[in-house]
């Protein structure tokens, strides 16, 4: 059974790069989310294996984002996108309960190595 | 590594960074007028993205650029007051040449050089923050317009090396074992501080960390000599559960897990070279969607638009023609039949109807840009105007709202170049010394009026009827039977010549004539009204829709030519032979003017039908002054859906579209105006 992906960044271009790789992963996305709001609503709804969270959105940011999903549901597996130079930003996603990050711009199988090792798979 | 393909992504790179870019060049504006901490936040946000998406796609001359505004955005975020005029016209220029940067490699040409620009930017992010820039990573990518970007760092990969050394069981009376764990953070991961940080979380949940070395303050810093980190950690959880957790962890190695005592060096594991690097890059092809979903609104291409107007377009001309040939039937047959085809037509009408609620665009598409174009122009000129805008927030058809982008430009444009005075003119009048422009959108039944009003010199008619007349456009006679309404129009005549002329006598620049043919192209009118020393004002009526127009069937000579109601100002009848001549034109009065008379089939080089008696005439605006069109007759009214021509035929002067009647009879539809000029 492929593991259910929700992807959320606030650009298009961002998760339709994002959702590709997933695809070519054998992954299955089953949500996406532009906004830390829509994030926990999705995340909700659809309760995924795997969310890929973006930091910097609107709205609400994706630390507190993460920060909330995991009061909901302290097993979710979030992995946060982040841009270099954002490195206090993440660590805080890590204290909120983050599960690992990749660094923008990233390249595929870079994605799928971290996905693959944070789910237990390597 | 070979190149990712990022081909497939750059038009949606190119949509969405030309949204940031806009975005962020009006909250530029308004962080002109008022300065606040959500604004430079908001700005901070798309200079951000813009950064992200074009480091993905390879672009690298965007992504520093953008990465050197966000740079700058963020270092007066603390502190707005350290936003000078000179950051924000710096930022404005960063905001042109990214959106200059973008378009080019949407046409796959190489971006437009910009060191200066960076070099300016650097020069104002090292002053507010002492520091030097930081680099930017770029993806190493291919799009289809060749842009090799150069080789940066390769993104870690998923290296593990993990020895555990298994620990002593302490001689203490606690339960949970201690084990000695050493990590190595691989040398490929960027941030070494945030790895080492989420080490140190995720043991840090499966018991007690002790002897933290480097410590955390070092390791969130990145100050991990040779990427080694040291602990002791209490845990029930054994050497398995210390190897699992860290084996979950990319871009870690456990060196070694023992019981606390010495580390034993075994030898790490050879990497797993993930098998993943073989899945190589881009995605499997997919053909590319023409919907995406966002929330509850939907993207849609446009080019499905247009080919949803023209459909629904086609399905109202068939469904008008099943009714004419109902028509046709024997009478028995013709209740049911019309019953259903009044049906049909019902529902293609409400389908019609929804297609171009699609097409509907807020007039904000355009009057967004004005502010920008208004404070650049206002600059240039050392003019101080002040542009108010109302009722953007109005829709109108996709189409129109295109073909009208360049002519508000222009009025507006003209409007400060020329209409507002400078300021020593303006001291001199006892007008306030900051010009004011007005652009005012308001709905009026079926049409939506725009405005461009300003308070500046004003047109001269007389001056302007004089040019006329002395370009030969305009005999002296009707130069004097010319209102002072119809004689600013002139101003849209093609020819008003030099800048010399322009200010002085049409107070108006170049190009009206564009403008009037553009607002007359969508099926909407120009009107000027202008006081002269007090202001003009410049009426655009225009329609909601482009599609479907009403026309006055009429007959000339053995054609039938259709022309748009709303231009047909009245209908007179008169005997030809009857009608007084100037020279040799006829005439024919209309209220208490003499309007001149053209005849249709004349003008349309077809054979006029020979006739005696009375017969209509079409009263119509024209370039120069209402005529009046003698035509054979009247036909009737059609309620058609406009379709455009195509070459050659839409380089034919005075044709305006083309439609097919009920009857299946295809007819032309005129533009009278410029019938008459060619």
């Amino acid at each position: 059974m492929a593991k259910r992906v929700l992807v959320v960044d606030d650009a298009i271009f961002m998760r339709n790069m994002i959702k590709d790789i997933f695809a070519s992963g054998g992954f299955e996305v089953v949500g996406e989310a532009a906004n830390g709001l829509e994030a926990v609503e999705k995340y909700k709804e659809l309760k995924p294996d795997l969310t890929t969270m973006d930091i910097v959105m609107p709205f609400k940011s994706g630390i507190e984002a993460t920060r909330e999903i995991i009061k909901q549901d302290a097993n979710a597996v979030i992995i946060m996108c982040s841009a270099l130079g954002q490195e206090s930003l993440v660590m805080e996603a890590i204290e909120a309960g983050a599960s690992d990050f990749i660094v923008k711009p990233f390249r595929a199988e870079d994605v799928l190595a971290v996905v693959k090792k944070v789910l237990g798979e390597a | 590594m070979a190149p990712m393909d990022m081909s497939k992504y750059l038009g949606l790179f190119v949509s969405e960074a030309s949204e940031h870019l806009e975005s962020l060049g009006r909250e530029l504006l308004a962080l002109e007028k008022e300065k606040t901490r959500e604004r430079v936040d908001a700005m901070f946000r798309h200079a951000h993205s813009v950064k992200g998406m074009a480091s993905s796609m390879g672009f690298e001359a965007i992504a520093v650029l953008a990465h050197r505004v966000e740079d700058l955005v963020d270092s007066v975020r603390g502190d707005l007051a350290l936003l000078s005029r000179e950051v924000v016209d710096a930022l404005f220029a960063a905001t042109d040449a990214l959106s200059a940067q973008v378009k080019a490699a949407s046409a796959g040409e190489p971006a437009p050089d910009s060191t200066k620009l960076l070099e300016v930017l650097n020069v104002h992010v090292a002053s507010l923050t002492g520091n030097a820039p930081a680099p930017t990573p770029v993806q190493d990518a291919i799009v289809v317009a060749p842009r090799p970007a150069p080789a940066k760092p390769p993104a870690a990969n998923g290296d593990v090396e993990a020895t555990v050394t298994g620990a002593r069981p302490e001689p203490s009376p606690l339960d949970k074992p201690r084990y000695a764990v050493r990590v190595r953070i691989a040398h490929t991961c960027q941030v070494p501080g945030v790895r080492a940080f989420l080490v140190h979380k995720k043991l840090s949940q499966l018991g007690v960390v002790h002897e933290l070395k480097p410590a955390l303050e070092e390791l969130k810093a990145g100050r991990i000599p040779e990427g080694m980190i040291a602990l002791e950690l209490e845990t029930p959880a054994g050497e398995a559960g210390i190897q699992q957790a860290v084996r979950n962890i990319s871009e870690v190695e456990l060196v070694t897990v023992k019981p606390a005592p010495p580390p034993q060096a075994a030898p790490p594991p050879a990497p797993p070279t993930p098998a993943s690097a073989a899945n190589g890059a881009a995605a499997p092809d997919r053909p590319r969607e023409p919907t995406e979903v966002v929330g509850r609104t939907v993207r849609v291409k446009t080019e499905l638009l247009d080919y949803f107007l023209d459909a629904v377009g086609e399905l109202m001309l068939a469904t008008a023609r099943i009714r004419e040939v109902g028509k046709a039937l024997p009478a028995p047959s013709r209740p049911p039949l019309e019953d259903a085809v009044y049906r049909l037509h019902a529902l293609v009408k409400d389908l019609h109807d929804k297609v171009m609620s699609v097409r509907m665009t807020p007039l904000s598409v355009i009057t967004d840009r004005l502010p920008r174009a208004a404070r650049d122009i206002s600059r240039r000129r050392s003019r101080e105007v002040e542009l108010t805008i109302t009722g953007a927030e109005i829709e109108l058809d996709r189409a129109i709202i295109d073909d009208l982008a360049d002519p508000l430009l222009h009025l507006l444009r003209n409007a400060i170049d020329h209409g507002i005075e400078p300021p020593d003119a303006r001291a001199d009048a006892k007008k306030p010394a900051t010009g004011r422009v007005q652009v005012t959108v308001r709905r009026q039944r079926d049409r939506v009026v725009v405005e461009v009003e300003d308070d500046g010199r004003g047109m001269d008619a007389q001056k302007l009827k004089e040019a006329a007349v002395a370009r030969g456009q305009l005999t002296a006679d009707a130069a004097a039977r010319l209102t002072d309404k119809e004689a600013f129009m002139l101003s849209c005549l093609p020819g008003v010549s030099t800048a010399t002329d322009v200010s002085e006598i049409s107070g108006r620049g170049v190009g009206m004539d564009a403008v009037k043919r553009a607002v007359e192209s969508v099926g909407g009118t120009l009107e000027i009204e202008s006081e002269k020393g007090r202001g003009t004002r410049f009426t655009l009526r225009l329609p909601l829709t482009v599609a479907v127009v009403n026309l006055l069937l009429v007959q000339a000579g053995a054609e039938i030519v259709g022309l748009p109601i709303g231009k047909v100002l009245a209908v007179l009848e008169a005997d030809h032979q009857a009608l007084s001549r100037s020279r040799e034109t006829p005439l024919i009065s209309h209220g208490t003017s003499l309007l001149p008379v053209h005849v249709l089939a004349e003008l349309l080089h077809v054979p006029p039908t020979p006739r005696t008696g009375v017969r209509p005439y079409l009263v119509m605006e024209s370039d120069t002054g209402k005529v009046a069109l003698a035509v054979d007759r009247l036909l009737g009214q059609e309620e058609v859906v406009l379709k455009a021509l195509s070459r050659p035929l839409d380089l034919v002067a005075g044709l305006s579209g083309v439609t097919i009647l009920g009857s299946g009879r295809p007819i032309f539809i005129l533009d009278v105006p410029r019938l008459l000029a060619a």
